[in-house]
């Protein structure tokens, strides 16, 4: 065998090796515990990774692998309120990535709080509040609750189940996808993009700085929608029976869509700014979109 | 029949007035050039002159604190999580674009704790979270420059309050990011 070739096996070896090293240094967590059907599941978690799931027992569940630099994950419970909380040691700042699944109780209501961890959560019904500073969120969100999703900068996907909860999502600079979503919404964003697809909505706010709102919605009779932005262009495509009564206003954008044709009026005769003041059908419905240099599409599609 | 009014911003802006005013306007010069003309024949009428001396003063001061409003508003945006409110004179901006001395305070302590959680966070999200803070700062700012050229517009109003308000809410949210306990 040359030189070469040893070299090569040698390589090939260390290699192979590395995997198995990365597995001694890591710790794993298996933790049952017992938990209210309608309890309360707390969470944290810095780095890594929180994957929550509703099930059938009234246990709580917690597995994962935990680096090296994880201290320990605590899972007390009390009172129907179990806390999972990530232990890292005293003065560490990197934050060892803790990857968790958790099974709660379907009716359970659930926090996460995290910092750079991703978080899902599935087939849990009851209140969710899910937190991130830079970790993404992808979550499913059961009507008849009031629940939140909020991140500084990590993208935002939500899930509804089309009953009527209440729901506010807000990030920094991530963007928020929303669908299937019923009821009443807050949507917030400074930069990032919103899409929001609704059905039967009876009140949404949003507002945006500078990224693109995009809401597509079938209101209830007598819904209430404000949106505001400064920058961001607007696509609101809006349906009701009962008809809108739209109070539409740009102070240097432009104002188009199937529901504003020649009814756009200048502000002022001498100064910026166009409005779309109508009512269309029984104007059972409110809209009302306001921006500063945006765009704002109106339709009824 | 004329439609009710229920809100200020519905009232027109684009009244014509009923007449020609000029006629009279220059009447009014007219009589008060050959007043001024008669006050020098007649000292005991000078405190009238003062007045007019005074009132073109005061027209100066207003038409400068006007530019000045406008240079204040129409100045280059900064850089947000690392910039404070510039500081401007109270006593210049209108009554409905002073913000409140505890509000400035506020916010820049905010900024201050900011700026400390911004330095700990990685590069990529620090680069991210602070262009979206200097966005809300830019989009302030805009609204300002809007509002210099018309101050009494109902909309850029509005949209300045709920911007700021925006911009406390973000600012907060950076802050206690990843503070939450159990």
């Amino acid at each position: 065998m040359s030189d070469a070739a040893i070299r090569s096996l040698r390589v090939l070896c260390v290699l192979g090796a590395m995997p198995l090293a990365a597995l001694a240094n890591e710790n794993t967590i298996d933790r049952t515990v017992a938990a209210d059907a309608r309890g309360e599941v707390v969470i944290s978690n810095v780095s890594g990774n929180v994957d929550v799931r509703g099930w059938d027992r009234n246990e709580v569940q917690v597995k994962g692998r935990l680096d090296e630099d994880v201290e320990r994950v605590d899972v007390d419970t009390s009172g129907g309120r179990t806390t999972i909380k990530v232990i890292l040691p005293k003065g560490s700042h990197d934050g060892g990535d803790a990857m968790l699944e958790i099974q709660v109780p379907r009716g359970s209501s659930v926090e996460v709080s995290a910092v750079s961890a991703d978080v899902t959560s599935r087939g849990v019904q009851g209140a969710q509040r899910l937190t991130t500073v830079s970790g993404e969120i992808i979550a499913d969100i059961s009507g008849g609750n009031d629940s939140q999703v909020r991140s500084v900068s990590g993208d935002i996907t939500v899930k509804g189940d089309s009953k009527a909860g209440a729901l506010r999502v807000s990030s920094v600079s991530g963007s928020l996808q929303l669908t299937n979503g019923a009821g009443k919404l807050d949507v917030v964003t400074v930069s990032g993009d919103a899409r929001v697809h609704m059905v039967d909505a009876s009140e949404i706010n949003g507002r945006t700085t500078s990224g693109e709102l995009e809401l597509h919605a079938k209101l209830v009779r007598d819904a209430r929608v404000s949106v505001e932005g400064v920058s961001g262009d607007m696509n609101l495509d809006l349906g009701n029976t009962g008809g809108l009564a739209l109070e539409i206003e740009s102070f240097s954008g432009e104002i188009t869509g199937c529901l504003a044709g020649d009814k756009v009026q200048k502000v002022s005769k001498y100064g910026p700014g166009v409005r779309l003041n109508t009512n269309i059908g029984d104007a059972a419905a409110r809209v009302r979109a306001k921006t500063l240099s945006g765009d704002i599409e109106i339709c009824d599609r | 029949m004329s439609k009710r009014v229920n809100r200020i911003d519905e009232l027109s802006k684009d009244i014509p007035p009923s007449r020609d005013l000029w006629p009279a306007i220059a009447a009014a010069i007219a009589d008060q050039v050959s007043a001024d003309l008669s006050m020098k024949a007649v000292p005991g009428r000078r405190r009238v002159g003062w007045w007019s001396a005074a009132g073109l003063a005061a027209s100066l001061a207003l038409v400068s604190i006007g530019v000045l409003i406008g240079r204040q508003f129409g100045q280059p945006a900064q850089p947000v999580a690392n910039t404070t409110i510039p500081a401007r004179d109270p006593a210049l901006l209108p009554a409905s674009m002073q913000r409140d001395a505890e509000y400035r305070k506020q916010r820049e302590e905010l900024v201050v704790q900011v700026n400390a959680k911004l330095a700990a966070m990685p590069p990529a999200e620090r680069a991210k979270v602070a262009a979206s803070l200097a966005t809300l700062r830019k989009s302030i700012q805009d609204i300002e420059a809007a509002l210099g050229h018309d101050p009494a517009n109902a909309l850029l109003q509005e949209l300045l309050v709920t911007s700021c308000q925006e911009e406390m809410r973000a600012l907060t949210t950076v802050r206690d990011s990843g503070h939450q306990e159990i």
